[in-house]
């Protein structure tokens, strides 16, 4: 009696019919499975080297300790983090700035061939960032800006994403409020700054969350532009951990690796289970119209 | 954005040239084309990625969908559910090869321990020339499903449930549902993420880097692996250009056609 109350008060609870209940199960299985990788990854980490590789499967440590972890930071991890932190904090802080100003123009200000700067901003949405890699390879080569700050900062900030986001936003603003404060004897800049900006809070969480984690994880251009060890960002720092290019996991070990990446995935992980919520409307946001 | 026409430009210049790290470029004409189109790695990876395109669009799409299906219920634990299947798509394309470059090792990786226990002897997921393309696949899938499953989901919330009570009401059986108001309410989302994941599928590049390096001999090579080798490692920018340039094309056909065929369907 009391068991098939609760079942019904549970069922109630979860939005569900009795017959639901075996779907229900194997969705959780699958979801339990598809996050797998990552608890093998972090189990994999705090093994000793001599149980990293045993016959069974062993999901958990059977001693917990942080040899692997030590390992890692004989490498110049810490540099390579500190590296990738100024280097996406300040690409995100400029993308999301300029893309909001270009946003706001784009929305608010009446200027000659407007509309074919934004065609061609829609059009360049479609033109594959390999396609510019060699050219901007070449360039930054010979202007002697490899293995900088700048190189690696340059070429984020103007993000096509961010503008249109902002745009989209403003759009869809009422202007009455930024009127009011022109009349009151505002310079554009100055409603840009104090009227519209503050209200777009939500786009601007949402720009940050998405170019902070595109910027974190950046690879490809990285990898080109940084022969310096000491200037490598973490994802192509760590990379080398991996059998096929680099010789760190031969000589360490797969917990070594397994080590290197929890510490890399950490900030992204973290943010995003906090801010969920914005991570999954930047997506929608940008996806629908991207 | 300058920035971005200018080095086009640029780009498509240097692709016409032959050149070095040193010296000048030398203006070759269609020389680095012509090589191009003989250059069997060029065939091989062009083959890979269009190979790449029709393991990972699909998986994709349809796990997408399905676990989209299924969050959108909103059973007990769906908050939980939702992340863990966005959660590989916030992490680094170094988190995912190298995860799964120790998932999928042939000797000791967790995927073959557990097909030796029903019985499948040892996979060489990554070492093999039949077996790397899928196995970067795999991991590709793992990793992009997050962006199609969160696109699928805002689509699925904007269907009114209304339409599903009222076929419910009229006889409509859980498939029908499916097939005769979810799918065509779906079909604009649906050739969205097939258009955007075939580009991205395209230019994959960090996975393969990451998980076999191209290799072995070439079987999991794509066109930016090979534009990397190329003008990274062997210093031809001239023809990495010329390679870029042509993948620059086919993604514009691609989109094309795509575009086409949806607006012929409506």
């Amino acid at each position: 009696m009391n068991i098939s109350t609760g079942f019904k008060r549970f069922l109630q609870h979860g939005n569900m019919k009795a017959h639901d209940i075996p779907v229900w199960i194997i969705g959780l299985i699958v979801s339990v499975l598809w996050i797998a990788p990552f608890v093998w990854m972090i189990s994999t980490s705090f093994k000793p080297p001599k149980e990293v590789m045993t016959k069974e499967i062993e999901w958990f440590p059977r001693h917990v300790v942080l040899e692997n972890y030590k390992k890692v930071f004989e490498y110049p991890v810490a540099r390579w983090a500190w590296n990738s932190l100024v280097v996406s904090v300040t690409s995100t802080a400029l993308g999301v700035l300029l893309g909001a100003m270009a946003g706001y123009a784009l929305a608010r200000l009446n200027f000659p061939g407007k509309n074919l700067f934004f065609a061609v901003l829609i059009a360049s949405l479609m033109i594959p960032a390999e396609m510019t890699i060699i050219p901007m390879f070449v360039g930054f080569l010979k202007i002697g800006l490899s293995n900088s700050y700048i190189a690696l900062i340059l070429p984020t900030i103007a993000n096509v994403f961010s503008v249109y986001i902002f745009r989209q936003f403003f759009m869809g603003l009422p202007a009455e409020l930024e009127d009011a404060a022109a009349i009151d004897g505002a310079s554009r800049f100055g409603v840009f700054w104090r009227i519209a900006l503050p209200l777009a809070r939500s786009p601007m969480i949402a720009t940050a969350i998405l170019l902070f984690t595109l910027n974190w994880n950046s690879f490809l251009w990285p990898l080109l532009i940084i022969f310096d060890e000491k200037m490598k960002t973490m994802p192509v720092g760590i990379a080398a951990f991996t059998p096929v290019v680099g010789a760190h996991t031969q000589m360490e070990g797969f917990g070594v690796g397994m080590a290197g990446i929890t510490l890399l995935s950490l900030p992204s992980l973290l943010i995003f289970f906090f801010l969920q919520r914005f991570f999954i409307e930047g997506v929608s946001r940008t996806g629908i119209k991207g | 954005m300058t920035f971005t026409v200018v080095a086009i430009i640029f780009g498509a210049y240097i692709a016409f040239n032959e050149w070095g790290i040193m010296g000048a470029p030398q203006w070759v004409g269609l020389a680095n084309f012509k090589a191009a189109f003989t250059d069997e790695w060029v065939a091989k990876a062009f083959t890979n990625i269009l190979k790449y395109g029709l393991i990972i669009v699909p998986g994709v799409t349809i796990l997408g969908l399905i676990f989209a299906m299924y969050v959108n219920k909103r059973w007990f634990l769906s908050d939980f559910v939702r992340a863990a299947f966005y959660s590989p798509n916030v992490v680094s394309a170094t988190v995912i090869g190298l995860v799964w470059v120790w998932i999928l090792d042939t000797q000791v990786g967790l995927v073959n321990k557990y097909l030796n226990m029903i019985g499948i002897s040892n996979i060489p997921w990554l070492t093999s020339t039949q077996w790397s393309l899928i196995g970067v696949s795999i991991a590709s899938i793992w990793w992009d499903l997050g962006f199609s499953f969160v696109l699928f989901l805002a689509a699925l919330q904007e269907i009114p449930s209304e339409l599903h009570e009222a076929a419910a009401i009229d006889g409509a059986n859980g498939v029908q549902s499916f097939w005769y108001i979810s799918l065509p309410i779906l079909r604009p989302t649906i050739s969205m993420i097939v258009t955007l994941q075939l580009i991205a599928t395209m230019r994959i590049f960090s996975q393969v880097y990451m998980m076999t390096n191209g290799g072995p001999a070439g079987s999991s090579v794509s066109v930016i692996h090979y534009i990397y080798t190329t003008a990274i490692i062997q210093l031809k920018l001239g023809y990495a250009a010329a390679v870029s340039l042509m993948l620059f094309v086919v993604i514009l056909i691609v989109t094309f056609i795509q575009q086409r065929l949806i607006r012929e369907n409506d």
